[in-house]
């Protein structure tokens, strides 16, 4: 406890004894973990508005004219086996045009041209809405139903989100991809940081180990302040994040109202946040303990 | 407590700094080891304290070979081990009391002890009045008993001194090894390192004398009992 104090207050007056330097640093952490925090973000805001997207999904399937009753029955209690499904209706020829006939009576003239209903039977759906990352499981039983043969074509309204949906693949691996070689930029800066402070208390450090401090003794402060420094980019990349997506609405008129719809720029998820602070001090205890085992060997 | 056992140390091809030791040092004894500048004075206390590896040979402190000590468990020799510089090696920046504090403190020691031991490391070499004086703003002779309080802070069982007079003049010098001494009459193995054979003959102590890392000159039993 006591070296844990000690090892703190060092790693703070390091940080402000090479004040240029550490803030330099200190600024490429929090820019990496900005980037990483952004495409979070967005990639949080477009999983949101999918699964808002996915309450009003309801899919129909038309089924094909020679579909015996007996295929029907089985394929209805097949899709009634899912646990997404909340309604299942089915609808034959004859009330297909019943319905059509009360929306609209005064085409009944075309419909008394045809000897049986030119109206497909179908059987429609309605989706749970409580589901957790529902959008990708309702496209994935969409397309599991419309493999049958009994199916002839599908009416869904869940298109529009499929492609969000492959934006925000997009978004996550461009992001990951960038904020990996941030990642790497930032572990090499920090490390050659620590390995000056290393080299600046140099003396110091040799008059430890004359007087028998133990390694670990002597690395913990440099860990510390590698964790710290990480811990303060994540802590910087975090505000800045939150006062990012604060300012942007109020002064970019470029941004259009269907973005403003899709990304709230209101509230950051708390898990955000801690995902910087956490990757932050990865970064710098990474980067720390690289630089000393790199001085200890020698 | 010291043992070298044909002990070569070499830097470079077909040159040694160390050629050959074979000595004892028996625990309770005072040294003095002295030769030229280039002798191999600082690299025989180097290979004490494990600052350097011997090229050949073996070297016994304590009993104990320090060959296969690994590096992290160095510390438990160095503990064993009081070392002067010649240049202090202090923390200018830091007060007397921090820099003898310094080998209790990576001991883990309660601050209570602490006090207890810098206060007499202090006593010892006459300086309780300078305790919390920054040591960049005390003279070189302070200095330097600052260094040897340090030493002797942690209780080794070895004390060693490498020109630790290098840098004062003949009434400091001689000062400062009254005060290695009284430490030796505290049980403690002196080895002072020293090219000034004034001070040698002023303090009728047992020499080893090296040239171009060879041992020339070693008290034998004999020797020794004349001396005492």
């Amino acid at each position: 406890m006591d070296l844990l104090k000690k090892s703190l207050i060092n790693a703070i007056n390091n940080i402000l004894r090479n004040k240029l330097i550490n803030f330099l640093c200190l600024g490429i952490i929090s820019f990496t973990l900005l980037t990483l925090g952004i495409f979070n973000y967005i990639s949080y805001n477009l999983e949101i508005f999918t699964q808002n997207f996915s309450k009003n999904v309801e899919a129909i399937f038309y089924l094909k004219n020679d579909v015996k009753e007996k295929e029907i029955k089985a394929q209805i209690s097949k899709i009634k086996e899912s646990l997404l499904i909340d309604e299942i209706i089915y609808k034959s020829r004859d009330e297909a045009e019943t319905n059509f006939l009360a929306q609209f009576p005064e085409l009944r003239y075309i419909l008394s041209e045809f000897d049986k209903s030119p109206f497909p039977s179908s059987i429609e759906i309605k989706f749970k809405q409580k589901e957790s990352n529902l959008t990708t499981k309702i496209i994935s039983f969409i397309e599991d139903i419309e493999k049958s043969d009994i199916i002839e074509s599908k009416q869904v309204n869940i298109d529009w989100a499929k492609k969000v949906l492959y934006i925000k693949k997009f978004i996550s691996i461009t992001g990951i991809f960038l904020s990996g070689i941030l990642f790497f930029v930032s572990i090499f800066i920090i490390y050659n940081v620590i390995k000056l402070n290393i080299l600046y208390r140099k003396e110091e450090i040799d008059i430890l180990q004359f007087v028998g401090a133990t390694d670990w003794y002597i690395k913990f402060p440099f860990i510390i302040e590698g964790a710290l420094m990480g811990l303060l980019g994540g802590l910087i990349a975090g505000f800045l994040l939150i006062i990012s997506i604060k300012l942007i609405p109020s002064y970019s008129d470029f941004i259009s109202n269907m973005l403003k719809e899709i990304i709230s720029f209101k509230k950051i998820p708390l898990k955000i946040l801690i995902r910087l602070l956490f990757f932050g001090t990865i970064i710098g205890l990474i980067s720390s303990l690289f630089s000393l085992k790199k001085f200890f060997k020698n | 407590m010291i043992g070298f056992y044909h002990v070569y140390k070499q830097y470079i091809k077909d040159s040694y700094a160390i050629y050959d030791i074979n000595l004892s040092i028996e625990s309770g004894e005072f040294y003095f080891l002295t030769g030229a500048s280039g002798a191999g004075k600082t690299t025989l206390l180097k290979l004490i304290y494990k600052e350097e590896l011997p090229t050949k040979g073996q070297i016994l402190i304590d009993s104990v070979n320090i060959n296969l000590i690994p590096r992290k468990k160095l510390y438990r020799l160095r503990r064993k081990i009081g070392i002067v510089f010649q240049d202090f090696k202090l923390l200018n920046n830091r007060t007397v009391y921090e820099n003898i504090a310094i080998p209790l403190v990576v001991r883990g020691y309660r601050k209570s002890y602490i006090d207890k031991m810098v206060k007499n490391s202090l006593s010892l070499v006459g300086l309780n009045h300078r305790k919390n004086y920054i040591t960049s703003h005390i003279s070189g002779g302070e200095q330097q008993r600052v260094a040897i309080a340090r030493a002797i802070a942690g209780n080794p069982k070895i004390i060693i001194a490498d020109e630790p007079t290098g840098n004062l003049d003949t009434e400091l010098s001689i000062e400062i090894l009254k005060i290695f001494e009284k430490i030796n009459n505290n049980g403690v193995t002196v080895l002072i390192a020293t090219h000034d054979n004034n001070l040698i003959k002023m303090f009728t102590k047992k020499t080893i004398e090296l040239k171009q890392g060879n041992l020339v000159s070693y008290p034998s039993m004999e020797e020794q009992q004349w001396i005492y």
